[in-house]
């Protein structure tokens, strides 16, 4: 296929239809409609062009700044797409709780403004939350931001009603499904492909799924939140269900490793909330030998949400390293192995020893640069950690002094080293906080 | 589920929860001592005060805890700090008065942090005792370099408070910009120059002792900015010859309410549906709590303390200093130890955390027509004697019947009341929420307000038509029975003064 411009290749998605034996529905069809193939990565890539179009067109070149409340998606579409057409992009949010998604966003050029928390002395008559506040200054006077408004725009409901629910519909030879499934966000595809579905069938039913309370799933709002969004409206839905980050990442898996579909926790949310929720309609349906058809939306792709599951299911990316680790001696050996040095002991050593020792310290980059002892070498612990683990790092001829802020992770290391074979390595006593308590020469090169 | 009563049900800890328990010594408290009443729990301050220490142990740092003396104006609590290590434990004061009350009630100058607004004479109490002060501007400093000067004083220890972490280029390196709060405090970071200028011209009278900064907020993420920043802007005082040891962090640190998190989400939850309208109000006269309804969309922000805090006091403290901070990539504890500073804290509401609460007498339980099975309760006391609006706090209070479990029965059910305070004053509610009690009180009950010791109890009271303002009394367990003592009388021996031996 040839293009002229990648936003060409927006839609147009495909609908996969999920192997009944993963799912375990006997009387219904389950299909996916894969929103994470579009060209930048996600659902949200409608919309974002959609709501932007007439801005983008008319400024290209303008130097203007387009502006969105988003942590994820729609922002990432929209840097690409200001990019595109010489502009800029910056993203307003209190909620970029996912390290790598912040991250794309910067190398993707786009400016991240991060609002405030809660005020802990809470001042009761002070009652505009940050995102009055930043409407308000949107709409100054000689302002050049172009906001594409994802919660109240109605180029983004316009966006699945032209798109993705027409395609539902063609892709399911000309019906709309019995069930529809969607994540609530910007309640965008949901208002938007619901619309077109009814217009077919006014009997098809709409499972919106929030997030629990208590719980966070990337691009769904809580069912407090929800209220909060301009284009949601609870008639949409023939039901809300919560779903929990748990669930999210069941789902995703389930989609992962057995579907082949790289699906992140949103889709992964979707596709177990559908699965929970048309369970009891299945079993209803036993033995009338009816059978009905659902849809739910792989919203985006697993790779930017490792931090996400490595915090929630660490066992999941976890990996067992192999080498010589210091995590690996229990109390009882470190007080064995390791030798400390008091600080005067340690002075003596430095001036006059046979041969003079190597002295490590063990501290942040910055902290050593601040004051450390003259003549010392620093290597961070976290990078000595990787530098023990395949073998000794200094000659067995080398003495070697190590210094921590209290002595005791430089304890930790003496008790290693001395264990891998080398002769003569000691920690300094009470680390660099004994050494200048006791008066002795910190300096700062 | 719907119309299952709406708790927001207190979390009361062991000794707290064994004083609500004793219900006949707390009736025959406020029958002696007249209601309202608050009620001091000193021990507890001091454990609290340790449970700092343990976060500061574990991660090998020095320092010392200053009680935020603002949050309760009592003298149990402070003369019990006094008691603790001094090493350990100080006190901040923000006031000439403050300042005064805990040099009496034991602490030493050594020991007392000065903040806040300063005059003069709050000034030159605070540098002559030794006291290290907060200093929030240029000005500020340069007032007390005078003072010195002018009263021949020994030279000041000070803190510069820091405000404006926003940074200039935008990121600070961190690759975000993180938004706060505008603050009428402290010296924008961007104007620190000045204040190394000052300090260096007036090195015969001040003496910088650290950096330190305070927040309103309770974001996790904007502290650890800010505490990196001071870490790095140590370094730029050395570079200049000033030898500053010590990061103050300020407080913040929070206290949980409600103890049950469910209660909360329902009940936040059903805030949001009353102010669309999708059910019935849960405030007196729809009140929304800043939210707002805008076209079936709600708008605004509920101006409410996060009642339920999964992560709170020195909980938070914790979190704080092991999360990495975005530019050195390290954890703030680690940066702080292997830059060799130290570690001052100022919590107020967090330090106070189940160490009181406060007592009403029912006064009048009356039906409010129009259909609904809702009750007015009047208290003898009003909204200043238990400021829960003035600080968003919602939880409720425990009721502790007159005659005892025996007399319960009679009433069966939960009830929805709305309380009411003594004076002649529409606006003088308890609490604009709709309160669930498990019955229905009955005049002459008490009602306790639980962990109100930090801000709730006196920060607002006031003497408005000569109502009677609460006594507060300090209270402890010995051997399983409750002793008591005027809070002026207290001191932190054994026994407590004013117990008949």
């Amino acid at each position: 296929m040839r293009y002229d411009s990648i936003t060409e290749a927006i839609g147009n998605t495909p609908l996969v239809r999920i192997d009944p034996s993963v799912h375990g529905l006997r009387n219904i069809d389950l299909y996916a409609k894969l929103e994470m193939l579009n060209p930048f990565g996600s659902v949200k890539d409608r919309p974002a062009w959609h709501m932007a179009r007439p801005h983008l067109e008319n400024e290209a070149g303008g130097g203007g700044t387009v502006v969105e409340l988003s942590s994820g998606n729609t922002a990432k579409a929209l840097a690409l797409l200001a990019g595109m057409h010489g502009l800029k992009f910056k993203s307003v949010t209190n909620r970029m709780r996912v390290p790598e998604i912040k991250e794309l966003l910067l190398l993707l050029g786009a400016e991240i403004e991060e609002l405030p928390g809660r005020s802990e002395c809470l001042d009761p008559t002070d009652t505009d939350d940050p995102l009055t506040r930043f409407h308000q200054a949107l709409s100054e006077p000689g302002s050049t931001h172009l906001h594409t408004d994802q919660y109240f725009n109605p180029r983004n409901v316009e966006a699945h009603a032209a798109g993705t629910g027409p395609e539902i519909v063609k892709d399911l030879d000309g019906r709309a499904p019995d069930w529809f499934v969607a994540c609530v966000g910007t309640a965008g595809s949901s208002t938007g492909v619901a619309r077109v579905l009814r217009e077919h069938d006014a009997g098809v039913r709409v499972l919106g799924l929030v997030a629990d309370k208590s719980d966070f799933i990337p691009g769904i709002r809580t069912i407090d939140e929800v209220h909060q969004v301009g284009l949601f409206d609870p008639a949409t839905y023939d039901s809300l269900a919560p779903v929990t980050s748990q669930e999210a990442i069941d789902g995703m898996l389930t989609l992962i490793r057995r579907c082949g579909l790289l699906s992140g926790p949103t889709g992964g949310a979707a596709y177990q909330g559908a699965v929970r929720h048309l369970a009891s309609v299945d079993a209803e349906l036993d033995g009338t030998g009816g059978r009905r058809t659902a849809v739910f939306i792989v919203c985006d792709r697993a790779e930017s949400y490792l931090s996400y599951v490595r915090q929630r299911r660490p066992e999941l990316l976890g990996r067992a390293r192999r080498g010589h680790s210091p995590s690996a001696l229990g109390d009882e050996e470190i007080r064995a192995q390791g030798r400390a040095v008091g600080v005067d002991d340690a002075r003596r050593w430095i001036a006059q020893g046979e041969p003079r020792p190597l002295v490590v310290d063990l501290r942040g980059p910055h902290a050593y640069a601040a004051l450390h002892i003259e003549g010392s070498v620093n290597i961070v612990d976290e990078l000595f950690e990787e530098l023990v683990r395949p073998g000794l790092p200094f000659s067995k001829r080398t003495p070697v002094l190590l210094a921590c802020p209290v002595g005791e992770k430089s304890l930790r290391y003496a008790a290693l080293l001395s264990r891998m074979g080398h002769p003569d390595v000691r920690s300094l006593a009470g680390g660099i906080v004994a050494w200048r308590d006791a008066g002795a020469p910190l300096v700062r090169e | 589920m719907r119309d299952a009563p709406l708790f927001l049900r207190p979390r009361v800890e062991p000794p707290l929860a064994s004083l609500l328990g004793d219900a006949p010594f707390l009736h025959s408290l406020v029958d002696a001592l007249g209601s309202p009443l608050n009620v001091l729990l000193p021990e507890v301050v001091a454990e609290n005060a340790e449970r700092f220490g343990a976060v500061y142990r574990r991660h090998h740092l020095a320092g010392r805890v200053y009680f935020a003396h603002k949050a309760n104006r009592s003298s149990s609590l402070v003369r019990r700090l006094a008691a603790c290590d001094p090493a350990a434990v100080g006190v901040d004061v923000a006031s000439l008065g403050e300042l005064r009350h805990a040099l009496g009630c034991g602490f030493t100058g050594d020991r007392v942090m000065a903040t806040g607004p300063k005059d003069r004479e709050f000034l030159w109490l605070a540098a002559r005792v030794g006291a290290t002060v907060n200093v929030d501007s240029v000005a500020e400093l340069e007032q007390l370099a005078g003072l010195v000067r002018e009263y021949g004083l020994r030279r000041a220890d000070v803190l510069v408070r820091l405000s404006g972490f926003e940074s200039q280029d935008g990121t600070g390196g961190a690759g975000t910009r993180m938004l706060s709060r505008r603050s009428r405090f402290g010296t924008p970071v961007a104007g620190t120059d000045e204040v190394w200028a000052a300090l260096e011209r007036h090195a015969d009278s001040v003496d910088l002792v650290g950096l330190a900064y305070h927040l309103d907020t309770t974001g996790l993420e904007e502290k650890g900015r800010a505490l990196e920043r001071c870490v790095l802007l140590m370094d730029e005082c050395r570079a200049r010859g000033l030898a500053p040891r010590v990061v103050d962090i300020g407080g913040g640190f929070g206290t949980g309410y409600v103890e049950d998190a469910g209660e909360w989400e329902r009940w936040t939850t059903a805030l949001s549906e009353a102010v669309l309208g999708t059910r019935p109000p849960l405030t007196w006269g729809g009140h929304g709590y800043g939210l707002r309804n805008e076209a079936g969309t709600v708008r605004g922000a509920a101006a409410l303390y996060p009642a339920h805090r999964p992560v709170a006091g020195p909980g938070y403290l914790d979190e704080l200093l092991s999360r990495p901070a975005p530019v050195l990539g390290r954890a703030p504890a680690t940066l702080l130890l292997e830059h060799l500073h130290d570690l001052y804290v100022e919590p107020g509401r967090a330090l106070v955390d189940q160490c009181g609460l406060s007592l009403a007498r029912v006064l009048e339980v009356r039906p409010l027509g129009g259909g609904a099975d809702r009750y007015l309760v009047r208290l003898g006391m009003n909204a200043g004697d238990v400021s829960l609006e003035e600080h968003g706090v919602l939880v409720d209070p425990v009721l502790l019947p007159r005659g005892g479990p025996a007399h319960e029965a009679a009433h069966d059910g939960p009830v929805g009341v709305h309380i009411v305070g003594n004076l002649c004053l529409e606006a003088d509610l308890i609490t604009r929420r709709l309160v669930f009690l498990p019955r229905l009180p009955r005049v002459g009950d008490l009602m306790a307000f639980a962990n109100t010791a930090g801000y709730v109890m006196d920060f607002h009271a006031h003497h408005a038509q000569r109502q009677p303002s609460a006594r507060t009394v300090a209270v402890t367990e010995e051997d399983g029975t409750w002793h008591w003592c005027p809070d002026e009388d207290y001191w932190p021996l054994t026994r407590l003064q004013g117990v008949p031996a």
